[in-house]
């Protein structure tokens, strides 16, 4: 069973022709949509979890499409990094459930759009899985597109005035950030001739030798275009508004998924430069480094001062983000894995956050924590689940967060780069305060509004996520070797120059 | 002033370019990698191993159907997220039994006189419409063969509906199609790649794998042309879709 | 190096393009013309993909009758018939969401709708 090789191509293929069967299964009645969603998404959850324990059992292993031999057809590949569709399919398909009744009590949102909201859901969660595990460098632009155009699409679901304009400051630096990946593309396919990630890392190595300038240009293009789309310091000025008026359940996919593809690219892209090493690569990381210790710093600050949670949330991402670049500058074993595993955790907690917020959002209708005091006696599980979120995030030790962000840290000591070790705590730092702000407002403070104290616990199809997410997040924290060591050989084959 | 800023700042953005794109192979040689490597494969073996004299094509369905698939998906995409941004709840969709009363928006558009469409316009696009809709059927059917294929047969058969509607249409004739098949017809180009490709796993033992032997050919030159055909029909009625909810709003 | 770029002129082209359709987006107020501004940038870098696949005096990869030796990769064309769907696909969705705004706020001018925020 776990051999049968199809898996491959299923896990990419159920989502994306769900999402194509959406609108039609809910031609007579939408409310099946969100179930035929959640359909697909568990036939994808099969797959993804065969795949995983495949690639635990043999290491990487590939999927020639057409049954041509690569490089001349395209190959799915499947690594370690691959197995972050985990995560993608299990924070998608709590996404779904709490969107049924999310959507329905939108008043913004029109109910004809609830059938293409699902099917966006789909393709974006569809899209991401096809960007991780593919070995082809335009099939990577092709995924990219699918994802972020539905994630644009997404962002403006709800309808509303700001909603729109947000979805397209989105898009427009999106699009640019998708057109310097396909310019990239272009070149790298011009100095080498060929597309396929190994086959390019070889050539690279042997052809492109004296085409140095085309090969750090293309490089420098793939950076940028990744770092919008994971929104690093200079670059992220889409994400507070897009992620902050987007409706909950679609803000944990994009906080909590959309962000990482921008990291797993620069993982597959980096990958490809390490492994020929005809670059010295130094210079990029130093770049990777302050960015990412920039954002630390710029995210957590802002998140402090915001009444808003979900823009709190949002800076909180950006702030997150940058451990994880960080952990790629730095270019340690110990920071790489590290960062890696944060994406997969850090997953884990902003879905917990922005749904657990989700729900506050859905009960009350207030946003801002001023409006939300005393929210923490009339909904004790939510806000359970959304201090546990809160700690890990802060990466207090017996909680998910804690780990990663101590080995990247380790790493920066490793590298002899202390001072940034140091930026990483002081982030944590800031961290820490907003998170006290946001206990004291729930548990502590006077309510000002006294309907906030009657609302009901959230319902089901909500609370159920939001405490299987929190539980994951606690259990994360206490297994956490286990994907630290998943995830090693993966990070020590980045590393290492091909044949090396 | 500003503007001035912008484009100096362009000009310095361009240095790094120029530079690079100085180092590329140059123009038009023969022995550039792009050239030696995996396109002279396919221009040896292209037309016996994947079966389309339109070498494009054979990229397109076969060696890279993959990347085709994912094109297929992007214009669904293109269309849920059109679909998803403009839908209201007075919107174009009768099915539904919840629908609310038409909105007084409505009511004001038809109390409006409809612009009088000129008998010269009428004529011709209605002398044109079924020639536009033959070779459109013609560049799907003939892409594997001659330059064409389904994306652009699709975009012809668009925009014949796009000139038909804002031409015959006037705002009273709505969608023709009955909605279910118009939804199944939108999912057209990504459910036919499925379903082929599903059929190439029998064939080669993996997703979109056409068979390669040459008593086979038959069958693989019917798969493409269901291909082409789905990407023909279901970008059309996209395109088509996505107008009607632009106009709609 | 000017010389590599004079012979490299078409890829000048792109370059040259880009920036136009850049300073388009970065310089103009209204967003149909910022968003015209990218797709110039999407032309500049199709062209730019169709140009690395040229070569000396060949032909179109079609094997038909009277089809000579040397083709043209076939590649780039398929890439770029990929990548020009995938640039009406986000057109179609700008325009879409441009439409929404338009109702919503009466303008597209970008500095307007800042200020209506």
């Amino acid at each position: 069973m776990i051999e049968w090789p199809h898996w491959m191509a299923i896990v990419v293929l159920a989502p994306l022709s769900g999402a194509v069967l959406t609108p039609i299964v809910s031609l007579r009645d939408r409310r099946i949509a969100p179930w035929f969603a959640l359909a697909t998404m568990t036939v994808t959850s099969v797959a993804a979890l065969f795949l995983i324990m495949r690639v635990a059992q043999e290491g990487p292993f590939s999927y020639p499409l057409g049954a041509w031999t690569p490089p001349y057809g395209i190959e799915l590949r499947f690594d370690e990094f691959s197995a972050a569709i985990s995560v993608v399919c299990l924070v998608g398909s709590l996404a779904i459930l709490c969107s049924v009744r999310y959507t329905e009590w939108l008043r913004e949102l029109a109910k004809p759009r609830i059938p293409y909201y699902y099917a966006l859901m789909l393709l974006n969660l569809g899209g991401m899985i096809g960007f991780m595990i593919t070995g082809d460098l335009f099939n990577l632009f092709v995924f990219l597109e699918i994802l972020s155009l539905s994630g644009y699409a997404l962002v403006a679901v709800s309808g509303e005035r700001t909603a729109e304009m947000a979805a397209f400051k989105y898009l427009l630096m999106g699009a640019i950030s998708s057109l310097l990946v396909l310019f990239s593309v272009g070149i790298i396919f011009g100095i080498t001739g060929s597309l396929n990630m190994v086959d390019v890392t070889t050539r690279l190595a042997s052809v492109a030798a004296d085409a140095t300038m085309p090969a750090v240009l293309a490089l420098g293009a793939l950076t940028i275009g990744f770092m919008v789309k994971a929104a690093i310091f200079p670059v992220h000025v889409w994400l507070p508004d897009a992620h902050a008026i987007a409706p909950s359940p679609i803000s944990a996919v994009l906080s909590g998924l959309v962000v990482k593809v921008g990291i797993i690219g620069m993982l597959r892209v980096y990958q490809i430069y390490y492994g020929s090493g005809i670059l010295d690569l130094t210079v990029l990381n130093q770049v990777l480094l302050w960015l990412g210790a920039i954002s630390i710093v710029m995210g957590a600050f802002f998140a402090i001062f915001q009444d808003d949670i979900k823009l709190m949330l949002a800076y909180s991402t950006i702030s997150n983000i940058g451990y994880i670049v960080m952990g790629l500058g730095l270019s340690t074993n110990l920071s790489v894995i590290g960062g890696a595993v944060h994406v997969f955790n850090h997953a884990l907690i902003k879905a917990t956050l922005f749904l657990a917020a989700g729900a506050f959002i859905y009960r009350t209708g207030y946003r801002t924590l001023t409006d939300l005091r005393g929210i923490g006696r009339a909904m004790p599980l939510t806000s359970i689940a959304l201090s546990i979120g809160a700690v890990s995030i802060v990466g207090i030790p017996p909680t998910a967060g804690f780990l990663c962000k101590w080995y990247i840290a380790l790493g920066a000591f490793e590298a002899d780069q202390p001072m940034f070790g140091f930026a990483l705590i002081f982030g944590a730092l800031f961290i820490f305060i907003y998170y006290i702000r946001m206990v004291n407002a729930f548990y502590f403070q006077e309510p000002i509004h006294k309907e906030v104290l009657r609302v009901e616990e959230a319902p089901l199809t909500m609370l159920g996520p939001i405490l299987l997410l929190a539980a994951l997040c606690l259990i994360m924290g206490i297994l956490g070797r286990i994907p630290l060591t998943f995830i090693e050989p993966a990070a020590l084959r980045m590393l290492a120059p091909l044949g090396g | 002033m500003k503007n001035a800023a912008v484009a100096s700042l362009l000009v310095i953005f361009a240095i790094p370019l120029l530079i690079a794109v100085a180092e590329l192979p140059p123009f038009g040689d023969p022995d550039a990698p792009i050239h030696t490597h995996i396109s002279a494969r396919y221009i040896e073996q292209g037309v016996e191993e994947a079966g389309a004299e339109n070498l494009v094509t054979g990229v397109l369905l076969n060696y890279r159907g993959f990347d085709t698939f994912g094109e297929v998906t992007v214009i669904f995409t293109a269309l849920a997220a059109a679909l998803a941004v403009l839908l209201t709840s007075g919107g174009v969709q009768y099915f539904q039994e919840d629908r609310p009363p038409a909105p007084p928006k409505g009511a004001d558009e038809s109390e409006r006189p409809p612009t009088p469409v000129s008998p010269v316009v009428l004529f011709v696009v209605r002398l044109l419409a079924p020639f536009i809709g033959i070779f459109a059927a013609f560049v799907i059917l003939h892409g594997h063969v001659t330059p064409g294929g389904g994306f652009q047969g699709g975009a012809i058969l668009g925009a014949m509906f796009i000139v038909l509607t804002i031409v015959l249409g006037a705002g009273k004739v709505r969608p023709r199609l009955p909605e279910p098949l118009a939804r199944w017809l939108q999912g057209a180009a990504p459910l036919s790649f499925v379903l082929i490709g599903a059929l190439g796993v029998a064939f080669t033992g993996f997703y979109l794998g056409f068979p390669p032997e040459h008593s086979l050919h038959l069958v693989r030159e019917l798969m493409m042309v269901v291909l082409e055909i789905g990407i023909g029909v279901g970008g059309a009625a996209i395109f088509a879709r996505i107008f009607l909810a632009m106009e709609a709003d | 190096m000017l010389e590599a770029l004079w012979h490299n002129i078409d890829y000048v082209a792109s370059v040259v393009l880009f920036c136009i359709g850049l300073y388009i987006l970065i310089a103009k107020n209204n967003l149909i013309k910022k968003f015209l501004g990218l797709n110039i940038m999407e032309t500049a870098v199709f062209a730019f993909i169709v140009t690395i696949g040229v070569i000396e005096g060949g032909d179109a990869p079609i094997m038909g009758h009277g089809a000579q030796a040397p083709f043209h990769s076939p590649i780039p064309h398929a890439l770029v018939l990929t990548g020009i769907v995938v640039a009406v696909s986000t057109t179609a969705l700008a325009l879409s969401l441009i439409i929404r705004i338009y109702r919503q706020c009466g303008t597209i001018e970008a500095d307007e709708l800042r200020e209506m925020e």
